[in-house]
């Protein structure tokens, strides 16, 4: 079954279209990047889909329910990591880890259980106890992401998750990403070409709010006669026509 | 229904630990309004009336609470800036479990404010205490509603950095036309009728009126009473719908 089916969706502001008649199709599973520069699209694709933006125009199902219709089903499956670091300041990170679970409708030994999980998964274990505000960037941003777990989402939006972060740092995230791979369908915006390269199993390209090119890193290559993704993505942004 | 208070409970309690461990809350909230109690009936509730503690008491005590919209407003502005609230909107919660986690665990913490400030008054002027000090105390929840709702606004519409500013005008307000630091004997009538109109005297009266008895039931508690309340009804009804429309863009 396909995580994501869009057909035409478009969202206009005043003067602007940010995503304009957007097709694509997302398999279950998937670890899907969408690449593109500033303001082509991606976080406002990414927040129509995880329910927060109403589409002005066209129609989109995600993990079999309609947007829109059935936006209170969506918001049971999916969470979002966003762009900025979103936790709880003056709460620990156990107390945020907490607060996001028993918002996900969590209780007793099932919290017990996450907390043990996310903390193995992103080593928060060693700062279970400092409050958030006390964290350096990169634990916050590990914070941040790790709670878009908590609620154990079968599909996960990560909007630019390592912007900002130092190479160590990003590669650590890239192994916890990695290891989330065919858990879950994961979404990544990103501005980095390595970290698509990297990660995902497919690649979508925009600019001006189209979809350039949808397909893998091996058929990006092949359709731009480049060898990496930078250079491809060049390519296409630069040369406009949908390659696929 | 059992799942949504659920997420309103972990909602509130950790608004509660945000605003309770910020150091200039508790300050502002308690410190400040507890040394001027204390400070301003010794220096002038020999010379002046208005600074006995059966008028200053229950003045502070709708005095400190005019803060809870500064604190309640700046976690909404903070969470509004910081994504996290974006973030929460994905999750299974409502706006209104939302709203009602900003406003609810206000309520102890005003609570804990009336109590504190009145035990204080009674402990300098015992006269203050018997039965109307309880009422007074549970009457201050009411009177606390119309600064929470300001408070929900005023963070659903300003951002972080002028939350500040907007909330000290609340506050300068609630000082200046309350009539708890000066007589109104002495204002023109156009002032006194201002002051009538405004949630601000009414709150200050209901409270003073609580501890010195209602004499006419209209004038001392109905009126007063029904004007906070339609502000309050104002304050909450503008403050769910900002909110949702913020939450939308």
């Amino acid at each position: 079954m396909a995580a994501i089916e869009t057909k035409k969706l478009t969202k206009s502001y005043k003067d602007l279209i940010a995503v304009d008649g957007l097709d694509l199709t997302i398999e279950e599973g998937e670890l899907f990047s969408l690449l593109g520069v500033n303001g082509a699209g991606k976080t406002t694709t990414v927040k129509m889909l995880s329910t927060l933006v109403k589409p002005t125009a066209g129609e989109a199902t995600v993990l079999g329910y309609t947007l829109g219709r059935d936006d209170a089903k969506i918001k049971e499956l999916v969470d979002i990591s966003m762009q900025e670091t979103a936790v709880a300041r003056k709460l620990t990170v156990k107390e945020n880890v907490e607060l996001f679970a028993r918002i996900a409708g969590q209780t007793g030994e099932e919290i017990e259980k996450t907390e043990r999980e996310v903390f193995d998964a992103f080593g928060l274990g060693k700062v279970a106890n400092k409050k958030a505000a006390e964290l350096s960037g990169g634990w916050q941003r590990k914070l941040s992401i790790a709670l878009a777990l908590v609620s154990k989402p079968k599909l996960l939006f990560l909007d630019e998750p390592t912007l900002g972060l130092d190479v160590i740092a990003r590669r650590e995230l890239w192994r916890v990403i990695e290891g989330l791979r065919g858990k879950m369908t994961i979404i990544l915006t990103t501005h980095y070409m390595e970290e698509a390269e990297a990660l995902s199993d497919r690649i979508g390209i925009m600019r001006d709010g189209k979809l350039l090119f949808v397909g893998t890193k091996e058929e990006l290559y092949q359709k731009t006669g480049k060898n990496d993704v930078e250079n491809a993505f060049i390519e296409v942004v630069s040369g406009g026509d949908r390659n696929a | 229904m059992r799942k949504s208070l659920a997420r309103i409970y972990a909602l509130s309690k950790r608004n509660v630990k945000e605003i309770v461990r910020d150091p200039l809350s508790l300050i502002f909230m308690i410190g400040l309004p507890l040394f001027m109690e204390i400070l301003f009936y010794l220096l002038f509730h020999k010379q002046t009336d208005q600074f006995e503690m059966k008028y200053l008491a229950p003045g502070i005590v709708v005095f400190s609470q005019a803060f809870l919209s500064l604190f309640t407003g700046q976690l909404i502005a903070l969470d509004r800036s910081s994504s996290l609230l974006t973030r929460l909107y994905v999750s299974r919660a409502t706006s209104v479990e939302f709203i009602l986690s900003y406003a609810l665990p206000i309520l102890p913490l005003t609570l804990i404010q009336s109590v504190l400030f009145f035990l204080v008054g009674g402990i300098v002027d015992p006269g203050l205490f018997g039965w109307r000090m309880p009422l007074a105390i549970l009457l201050g929840l009411i009177t606390s509603l119309f600064f929470i709702g300001m408070g929900i606004l005023f963070g659903s519409i300003c951002n972080e950095k002028s939350i500040g500013g907007i909330a000290s005008i609340l506050i300068a307000c609630q000082s200046l036309l309350s009539g708890m630091w000066f007589p109104t004997e002495g204002l023109g009538g156009g002032m006194v009728a201002l002051m009538n109109a405004l949630p601000f005297r009414n709150a200050t009266q209901l409270m003073q009126n609580t501890i010195l008895g209602f004499g006419d039931a209209w004038s001392g508690f109905w009126r007063p009473m029904l004007i906070l309340l339609a502000y309050s009804l104002a304050a909450f009804v503008c403050a769910v719908l900002v909110f949702k429309k913020k939450m939308k863009q």
